[in-house]
């Protein structure tokens, strides 16, 4: 299956998220081209991939799930390992889900990559006359965060490959513009003094 | 229960493809043409109550039907002696269960199992009461969420807001309010909702509180401490069940939290072909989270177990996909009890593992934050910490049928004998009938030759050596 296709690049995209925002549900419209409006809650890790084209480049997206519920965080961090790309999803239903947005991004930067690119996804736009989060609220936040905006309806599969496509897109800009360490298999690294097997222990890790 | 006979619920539909969709199905689920009955907005039912093989129904053991009837016999004889055959017959008890539990017990039988019946006969009315709770909003907000999204092919929980979706609802609020510094924690709505589908709300409740705080304490709480330290212990395990899995493993340093969470937090509710999990629910019931390990082993050593296998995983993604896509053979009913049955690896072979991997944790994690209490190994650790009495053991059916034909039995060993059924009226709500119990509704000139062998007091059949060829 994968390791037939010829590709010059293995990108690792984590969904993160409040429970029931749509990760699941971006993960298979984007790699599979469905919707399913009872999709299991995600346990544990689930993934899947996808290969796209960007300026001339084959690139395989590894996209990683997992369950948004609190007290899944205590096992992320080698969820994150290695991870270049990462979409922070909310409801734009649900203002809670919006709220812990930054809760979020504090969780992704104790664990991921300093240079992971970060995208704040705002999911389930069908919805629109139940809509708790204004569109300019969120932009202006992702600014001021420097991170990357969408809004999309995985149900609709409006703007679901804008999102993962911008964001990979993103990731092979910053690649290029370092040296990279990557295997055959391997993700790549952002950061072309780590070694894509080292093991550091951050010191945030030992406060949980 | 199933809309249409259909064998063994085998759907053409193949399951290496549910396998690689999770089980969902996408939009397969309920399209009648897919499923071929051709009937507008009928699917077909399986045995177990999945719509369109979506719990990847592989062809499971067909026990004959006079088998089936007398190890149901048998196992009316257990019940009604629970305590006895716990404690001098235990034995025999889990070998009984290693076979497989008749479907018609089943439920019963893992609500004296896991000490279930005995908390519901201690905490009368404790289960009304929180039931009649509004509980915490941050909570009842996210299992709510929750509802429609457990085995959604499954008839009994397809219906948004229909019965099985409200009895989870109550389950698992329940919970919330019996343990609220536990809360609620996504992998108990799975296991709920097994035992939703064996036994009323009231009794899925006790066994839900019975798993969670005797067979796998610490599971579900804050911070998840306990999955991840038997996910190092599994791995430990490993090395001697299979060198060549351990070693991959430990190359492309695929930590255990990656591929066993849902495999353990759900107790394989969600891995395997649904035969399989009844199956490995009837001895991890019984025998304790050594099960859920050894099923681990099994599966790991089946698919990375050699040189040949593991030519397909090059790397450690393509390795988690194998291990998300278990070739069916090695899930197969027959085939994974025998070889759980046949690994070596004992309840003391984990607690010592545990013991050195606690005490690794400490030295990089620090002190465990959740100190749950030590886990019960099974049913009969269970029991011995704390004896029922009697009382609590008896059979309390909550619907009985003053049947016109049965002579009138004096004792409650009559009452016991299923076959009797009337609709009580209980708080002005109909009490919920146990699935399994209709079908034991007509022969009771049957049950009373049942009545006649259970009389006997300490029965032949404890006793005769025969014992173990008679019981099939």
């Amino acid at each position: 299956m994968g390791s037939d296709e010829a590709y010059n690049f293995v990108f690792k995209v984590v969904l993160i998220g409040e429970s029931g925002v749509g990760k699941s549900n971006l993960l298979s419209r984007f790699t599979k081209n469905e919707f399913n409006h009872d999709s299991r809650t995600t346990i544990g890790v689930e993934f899947s991939t996808r290969t796209v084209q960007l300026s001339g480049f084959t690139i395989k997206a590894q996209i990683w799930d997992t369950a948004g519920l609190e007290r899944y965080r205590a096992i992320t961090s080698a969820y994150y390992r290695g991870a270049v790309g990462a979409l922070l999803v909310y409801d734009i239903t649900k203002h809670l889900t919006y709220e812990s947005v930054e809760r979020w991004l504090k969780e992704l930067y104790d664990h991921a990559d300093p240079d992971i690119v970060v995208m704040l996804v705002g999911n389930k736009t069908d919805l629109e006359s139940e809509r708790s989060v204004p569109t300019e609220e969120a932009k202006d936040f992702a600014k001021k965060k420097d991170i990357l905006f969408l809004e999309t309806s995985a149900l609709e599969s409006t703007n679901v490959e804008a999102a993962f496509t911008n964001v990979l897109a993103e990731i092979h800009k910053k690649v290029r513009s370092k040296a990279v360490v990557r295997g055959s298999i391997s993700a790549v690294s952002l950061n072309s003094h780590r070694a894509e097997n080292a093991e550091e222990k951050k010191p945030c890790c030992r406060n949980i | 229960m199933a809309k249409t006979e259909q064998g063994n619920g085998l759907d053409l539909r193949s399951s290496t493809e549910k396998l690689t969709d999770n089980g969902k199905g996408g939009s397969y689920g309920s399209d009648p043409e897919v499923n071929g009955s051709g009937i507008p907005g009928e699917s077909q039912v399986d045995k177990y109550g999945f719509t369109g093989g979506a719990q990847q129904n592989s062809p499971a053991e067909e026990v004959p039907i006079e088998v089936l009837r007398q190890r149901e016999a048998k196992w009316l004889e257990m019940l009604n002696s629970w305590d006895k055959w716990m404690a001098k017959k235990h034995k025999k008890v889990k070998e009984r269960c290693q076979k497989g539990i008749p479907p018609s017990l089943r439920g019963r039988t893992w609500l004296y199992l896991t000490g279930g019946k005995v908390k519901r006969e201690q905490n009368q009315g404790k289960f009304q009461e929180l039931d009649d709770e509004p509980g915490d909003p941050k909570w009842v907000d996210i299992i709510e969420r929750d509802l429609h999204r457990q085995f959604p092919f499954h008839e009994m929980f397809a219906a948004r807001g229909g019965h099985g979706q409200q009895d989870l609802f109550r389950v698992l609020k329940a919970y919330t309010l019996h343990r609220p510094e536990e809360g609620y924690c996504q992998a108990q709505a799975p296991i709920a909702a097994v035992l939703l589908m064996h036994m009323p709300a009231e009794d899925a409740f006790w066994v839900l509180v019975q798993i969670c705080e005797k067979y796998l304490p610490g599971y579900y709480s804050t911070g998840l401490e306990a999955i991840q330290l038997d996910g190092e212990i599994l791995y430990a395990l490993l090395r001697r069940v299979s060198p060549v899995a351990h070693r991959h493993l430990k190359k492309h340093k695929l930590e255990p939290i990656l591929y066993m969470t849902e495999w353990f937090m759900c107790a394989f509710s969600r891995t395997l072909p649904w035969a399989s999990v009844l199956r490995v629910w009837d001895m991890f019931l019984c025998e304790g989270v050594k099960i859920l390990f050894k099923v681990g082993l099994v599966l790991l050593k089946s698919m990375l177990g050699s040189q040949e296998k593991l030519k397909a995983c090059q790397g450690l993604y393509e390795t988690m996909e194998r291990l998300r896509a278990i070739q069916p053979q090695y899930m197969q009913e027959t085939f994974l009890v025998h070889e759980i049955i046949e690994l070596p690896v004992s309840e003391k072979d984990i607690e010592k593992e545990h013991f050195a991997q606690l005490r690794r944790w400490k030295e990089t994690h620090g002190d465990l934050h959740c100190k749950s209490p030590p886990r019960m190994h099974g049913a009969k650790a269970i029991m011995a910490a704390e004896p029922p009495s009697r009382q609590e053991l008896r059979q309390r059916p909550t619907i009985i049928v003053e049947s016109p034909l049965a002579p009138k039995t004096a004792g409650e060993q009559a009452e016991d004998t299923k076959g009797r059924r009337k609709t009580v009226q209980e708080n002005g709500k109909e009490t919920l009938l146990q699935p399994q119990q209709t079908d034991n509704l007509n022969p009771l000139s049957d049950s009373s030759l049942l009545l006649n062998h259970t009389n006997i007091p300490g029965s032949k059949e404890s006793l005769s050596s025969a014992e173990h060829d008679t019981y099939l």
